[in-house]
């Protein structure tokens, strides 16, 4: 591990912020809002983003994917993500919109070396990163926590068979009763999703009978030269459960995208954010694509989605096919400005859509900032009306974070 | 107006050196004070700083007793709550070089969760930017979850001489182990400063507590979800974990050094009340001094009110001028205490680590105030007199000498009853610590109100003593009597001083023989074998279970005893727990001073032996019960017996191995007793017993001298804060005896230079000065011997047993009359030697001149 550099990593600001010694209360270095502190840069972009490291298996060429074996960890990766976002409707019609996204991150790509003395359970090299966020619509309300852990002690961890993913109180886990084949020898997908803190708690079904759609080439998504992943969606899930909502139990149902994506690459460090759509359309069909965005603000020509249509039958997304122009923007209070309305045109599929939030801020105040929110979507589609609803994602429009000044701390050189 | 002030400038400037003395001796009284606020005080608040840092924003804490947590336990925890956070740590200490630190095993991951994660968007709140900055990369996460990788504050750093990137070497509990420093942490690193931190996994490694965690922090929500999540919690929680608010612990912390600095402090309000004698005196000299520049004033015209108002003014300024000067004084004095302080405190109660100094901000106004009153009461009272005379009566000094001696004698009607009120406090006040105070001063006082009747009637008395029958010294007593307004207050401040040192050293004397027989008595074994370590009562500090099996089998070692100490909460708080078999040839050694009939059969058992002073401090007796925390839940423990203990000022329980083993489930080893068989040589035991744990285990090995030496050692440490504070009194009153001997004797020169017209030699004025003080000073030294005895027996059984529940023997020896002495004779010769300087060296004729 000689020579590593010190630069931005995903641990970087949850460092920064660490509470690990609450005891700094005099003299605090004050940072402009709440959730500096535990802000592991756990948004897709930045995880991508941080250095490369050699040791970890590499995503370069395509895979045989396997299910349900793939929905489980892929430790040897640097890093690996389950990514849920969805919309429900309340029995009264009150709609929300929720989120999620569970991070893995290897801190190295081998175990340390062992140590004299029985080593404590402790000792990991991975560890895990969750946010949970619920928009409230009616209540014009958006809200989102936090939950770190390392893997071990059951603290946090993954796997494939039954299916679990954890971290700390947060959970999806593989409902086993329905766990059996059907027909066409898929496995249908049944999990149970629960998270839950301030006044909200989601419990819900999440059940598919489709294929995972693979994404990019074969299931290889190519975001950089240098930097490809494993990627592949399950747009259609079908969700129910119960929002409980300071205490009072709501039924809710609706749909949920999930995103899975591992690999080891890292990102050039000229693409300074991405607007990542995640829509499904009324008329059963589904749309991907994340707009790369380079620092002289063009559009990356990595930039890459996939269309679904009502069978399951994907088709690739390239750079040009998409067109997107936005109609409006919204400013963070809490500085820097993000597009909050999109014209969004797939020529190919005669596609045109006017992508709306459900609420303005949806703005996650971790460090750094995003915008992760609910959306609504009408427009057309080969000259018939069609609506849809969706998640969108929007990194690297916050302004340059106010960083607790750090003269006072220096760092080991690695080893 | 003008004319009034401009003479009671000159009046002061004429006599700069008793305005220079005047305000030394306010200084000095108030730096006493304000210095042992200062060092009790900042080594309280870097107590407070490291719990912070230790504790964070924890509103909870779970607490596993000796044993620890399951850190299943946390994992259950952290899966199942969704309000309440929880925040692992591995607490213990180590040694790096010859620096003791408290270690503390943290999950960066938990802990930045723990510190507030802002689940509103709107919700906008500082956040502490924590040493995690010193992990500002994602390899040096990685090293810290994975290596044994640690972060030190930059001032510990640097006082262990280690760099950023620099491997040490670190003992923990005689295990050596290797480290690597990961960074620094800079900024506010106050409550750090006697820290190391490292991981959790690290912590555990090195501590040998793998599994085990020693507490969980709890942040609970000021929500009803986050009360019915504790409250969930509290009711799922296993046998032997506790649940306790987080402000319980900095309370216990915070009792631990609750007597100690308390008599600290007793002896700083010991110093201001000496100081306080002497701005008493210096104001009272200064007014009577000028009574006949009053008279004349008066004489001229000015009106009373005018004068008090210009006296009054001018004591306040004084006093004032002193304040500031002494709070100055105090603040650096304070600084160079606080390094005894916490040495003291290191010894006997926690690693503590005091960077900074801090002042507290009662104690110091209270002296400055009490100045402030004394000084303008001191005034008052002459001025009122003075300006309320008839002006000619004023001029003349046998009136007020006349009523000076009715006043002697209404102080010895005083005395009497301070002394009664002294004896009433004791006998009513039952356990109170601040009685056994109040009663202390009011015996002081006491003393001081009969000194100046002494002084008046040993000088009237002496002179009609055939062999001191030489008319120069006739004339020095006559001298004294004859001005018992400025000797008198002088030589009870003296007397007080001296009085407090010879309490004070009987007090210390008595209390290293209690002491060292306690010693003698217990240290019943050859050789004590432990593991080193800082940290007193540490579960880290242990013999490895293999280590205790080969050690009790080297050759020569003829039996053992095997102790656990462990510290355990109770329904009256955390106590000090020694497990051991006493056995019937131990049991020699312990010195009960009350028990059950069947006291030996009790403990086997399952009772307790209570500790005096912890007896004393819960106020159990045989056949009280005591309820323990153990592995099994809370447990109620008969009180079978009380026992002599030196050893901990809070006092320690006693138990049968067996039953702690059994209700804690820790078969761990603190301590071996070894026997050596008869005729063997124990230094070559001790050899065997290094060689058979080499490799595995530094070991503690301890003779009972050297336990003895070491116990002396500390014991003598402890005081020296309390020695170093005597002085200082005893130069407060130094100083008061000097001033008020230059206020009168530079007053009467004219008397003496007469005397040397008349053929009295220079050397023969000298000694006739020099005669004059010493007389006063053995005169407070015989006041000051019997009050002495009576001080050391109010401060061993009235005190001390108060304070700690300790019951000390009184031994008396000669030597402990030495200092007393001393300070009594050095101090007299000292304050006449400049006067008895001028006196040889003065022109006669000028002196003459003023008559």
């Amino acid at each position: 591990m000689a020579g590593v550099r010190i630069r931005s990593s995903p641990f970087l600001p949850l460092l920064l912020a660490l509470g690990l010694c609450g005891c700094q209360r005099h003299g605090p270095v004050a940072t402009p809002s709440a959730d500096d502190a535990p802000g592991m840069q756990a948004d897709r972009l930045s995880v991508l983003r941080a250095a490369d490291q050699p040791g970890y298996a590499l995503a370069d060429a395509p895979r045989h994917f396997e299910f349900p074996q793939d929905h489980g960890p892929h430790p040897q990766f640097r890093h690996e993500w389950w990514y849920l976002t969805g919309q429900l409707t309340a029995a009264g019609g009150a709609t929300f919109g929720f989120e999620l996204t569970v991070f893995r991150l290897a801190l190295a790509p081998q175990d340390g070396p062992p140590s004299a003395t029985p080593a404590s359970a402790w000792r990991t090299r991975q560890v895990y990163a969750a946010h949970f966020a619920v928009t409230d619509v009616s209540r014009g309300r958006f809200f989102h926590a936090t939950r770190y852990a390392r893997e071990a002690l059951g603290l946090a961890g993954a796997r494939a068979a039954p299916f679990a993913v954890r971290v700390a109180d947060w959970s999806v886990t593989e409902v086993p009763s329905v766990r059996t084949a059907d027909a066409a020898g898929q496995e249908p997908l049944s999990w149970q999703l629960q998270a839950a803190d301030g006044d909200y708690r989601l419990q819900l079904d999440l059940r598919s009978l489709e294929s995972p759609v693979l994404n990019g080439e074969a299931g290889l998504s190519r975001k950089a030269p240098g930097a490809a992943s494993y990627y592949y969606s399950m747009p259609h899930l079908r969700a129910s459960g119960t929002l409980t909502r300071a205490g009072a139990a709501l039924s809710v149902s609706g749909s949920a995208w999930l995103d899975r994506e591992w690999g080891s690459g890292s990102l050039g460090a000229d693409q300074q954010g991405w607007d990542w759509f995640a829509l499904n359309l009324d008329d059963g069909s589904a749309v991907m694509f994340y707009a790369l965005r380079d620092r002289d603000g063009r559009r990356d020509t990595h930039s890459a989605g996939t269309f679904v249509d009502a069978a399951g039958q994907a088709t690739p997304l390239a750079n040009d096919d998409v067109r997107i122009s936005v109609q409006r923007r919204w400013k963070s209070p809490r500085g820097g400005q993000y597009p909050a309305q999109w014209d969004l045109q797939v020529g190919s599929q005669e596609l045109q859509l006017q992508v709306t939030p459900l609420l303005s801020d949806q703005e996650l105040t971790t460090q750094p900032r995003y915008w992760e929110g609910a959306v609504e979507v009408r427009g057309r589609r080969r000259g018939a009306a069609v609506t849809a609803r969706g998640y969108v994602e929007l990194v690297g429009y916050a302004q340059a974070q106010a960083m607790p000044s750090t003269p006072s701390a220096s760092t080991a050189p690695g080893h | 107006m003008g004319m009034l002030w401009s003479a009671s400038f000159r009046h002061l400037l004429r006599h700069p050196v008793q305005l220079l003395l005047a305000l030394l001796g306010l200084a000095l009284g108030v730096a006493t004070i304000v210095a042992v606020d200062v060092a009790t005080g900042s080594a309280a608040r870097a107590f407070e700083l490291s719990l912070d840092a230790v504790q964070g924003p924890a509103t909870h804490e779970l607490d596993g007793g000796p044993a620890g947590i399951d850190e299943g336990v946390y994992g259950r925890l952290v899966r199942t709550l969704h309000r309440v956070r929880a925040n692992p740590l591995v607490e213990g200490y180590v040694t790096v070089g010859d620096h003791a630190l408290q270690l503390l095993g943290v999950d960066p991951l938990a802990a930045a969760g723990f510190a507030g994660d802002g689940n509103d968007a709107t919700q906008s709140r500082a956040v502490p930017a924590g040493p995690g900055s010193a992990l500002g990369s994602g390899a040096a996460l990685a090293q810290w979850l994975s290596a044994p990788a640690a972060l030190l504050s930059r001032d510990t750093a640097t006082r262990l001489h280690l760099g950023v990137g620099a491997r040490f070497s670190v003992d923990a509990g005689g295990h050596a182990m290797t480290g690597q420093l990961l960074g620094v942490i800079g900024g506010d690193a106050d409550g750090l400063a006697a820290v190391m931190l490292t991981d959790v996994a690290t912590a555990q490694e090195w501590l040998g507590l793998q599994g085990r965690l020693t507490r969980i922090d709890l942040r609970v929500p000021a929500d009803p979800a986050g009360a019915a999540e504790l409250a969930q919690l509290s009711r799922e929680l296993p046998a032997g974990v506790t649940l306790a608010a987080a402000a319980q612990r900095a309370r216990a912390g915070a009792d631990m050094t609750q007597a100690f600095n308390a008599n600290l402090r007793a002896l700083g309000l010991l110093a201001l009340l000496v100081g306080l004698f002497l701005v008493y005196g210096t104001m009272s000299f200064a007014i009577v001094q000028r009574r006949r520049s009053l008279g004349i004033l008066r004489a001229l015209g000015a009106t009373r009110a005018q004068l008090l108002r210009i006296i009054l003014l001018e004591a306040a300024g004084l006093a004032i001028a002193g304040g500031v000067l002494g709070l100055g004084a105090g603040w650096t004095l304070g600084r160079e205490l606080v390094s005894l302080v916490s040495r003291t405190i290191n010894d006997l109660y926690y690693v503590v680590a005091v960077n900074s100094a801090t002042l507290p901000a009662a104690e110091p106004v209270l002296a400055v105030g009490a100045a402030l009153a004394v000084a303008l009461l001191a005034a008052a009272a002459p001025a009122w007199e003075a300006v309320y005379s008839a002006p000619q009566l004023t001029l003349r000094a046998s009136v007020l000498e006349g009523r000076a001696r009715r006043v002697a004698l209404a102080a010895l009607g005083l005395s009497l009853l301070l002394a009664l009120a002294c004896g009433g406090i004791v006998l009513a006040s039952g356990r109170s610590v601040l009685a056994g105070f109040a009663a202390l001063v009011l015996a002081m006082l006491s003393v001081a109100a009969t000194t100046p009747a002494l002084l008046y009637a040993a000088a009237r008395n002496l002179r009609r003593w055939r062999p001191l029958d030489w008319p120069p010294l006739r004339l020095a007593l006559d001298g004294i009597a004859g001005s018992l307004s400025r000797t008198g207050v002088a030589v009870a401040a003296l007397a007080m001083a001296v009085t407090a040192m010879i309490g004070i050293s009987i007090m210390v004397d008595s209390f290293r023989e209690s002491l060292r027989d306690w010693l003698t008595h217990t240290l019943q074994a050859d050789i004590y074998v432990g593991a080193p370590g800082p940290g007193f009562a540490r579960p880290e500090r242990r013999l490895d279970a293999a280590v205790v099996t080969d050690l009790v089998r080297v050759p020569g070692v003829a039996g053992y005893t095997a102790s656990r100490r462990a510290i355990v909460d109770s329904d009256r708080g955390p106590v000090v727990l020694d497990a051991m078999d006493i056995t019937p040839t131990l049991r020699a050694g312990v010195d009960l001073t009350a028990a059950t009939a069947d006291v030996w059969r009790q403990l086997q058992d399952g009772a307790l032996l209570l500790a005096q002073p912890l007896a004393y401090r819960l106020n159990l007796s045989p056949g009280g019960v005591l309820e323990l925390t153990t592995a099994l839940g809370p447990r109620s423990f008969p009180v079978a017996g009380v026992f002599r203990e030196y050893g901990n000022d809070r006092g320690s329980v006693r138990i049968s191995r067996d039953v702690y083993r059994r209700a804690w489930r820790d078969d761990a080893v603190s301590t071996l007793a070894l026997k050596v068989a008869p005729g063997v040589d124990v230094d070559a035991v001790v050899g065997r017993l290094y060689a058979a744990a080499a490799g595995r285990q530094a070991l503690q090995v301890d003779t009972p001298a050297q336990v003895r030496d070491i116990s002396l050692t500390i014991f003598e440490r402890t005081f020296i804060i309390t020695r170093v504070l005597n002085w200082l009194a005893a130069g407060v009153a130094a100083i008061g005896l000097l001033s008020a001997l230059l206020a009168w004797q530079l007053g009467g020169t004219h008397e003496l230079a007469l005397l040397r017209v008349l053929g009295l030699k220079r050397a023969g004025a000298a000694v006739m000065i020099e005669a004059q003080t010493l007389f006063m000073g053995l005169v407070a030294l015989l006041a000051a011997l019997p009050a002495g005895l009576l001080t050391a027996v109010l401060l061993v059984r009235v005190v001390n047993r108060r304070a700690f529940g300790w019951e000390i023997d009184l031994h008396l020896h000669p030597v402990q009359f030495t200092g007393a002495i001393t300070l009594a004779v050095v101090t007299a010769l000292a304050a006449g030697a400049y006067p008895a300087w001028r006196m040889a060296h003065a022109p006669l004729s000028q002196d003459l001149r003023e008559e």
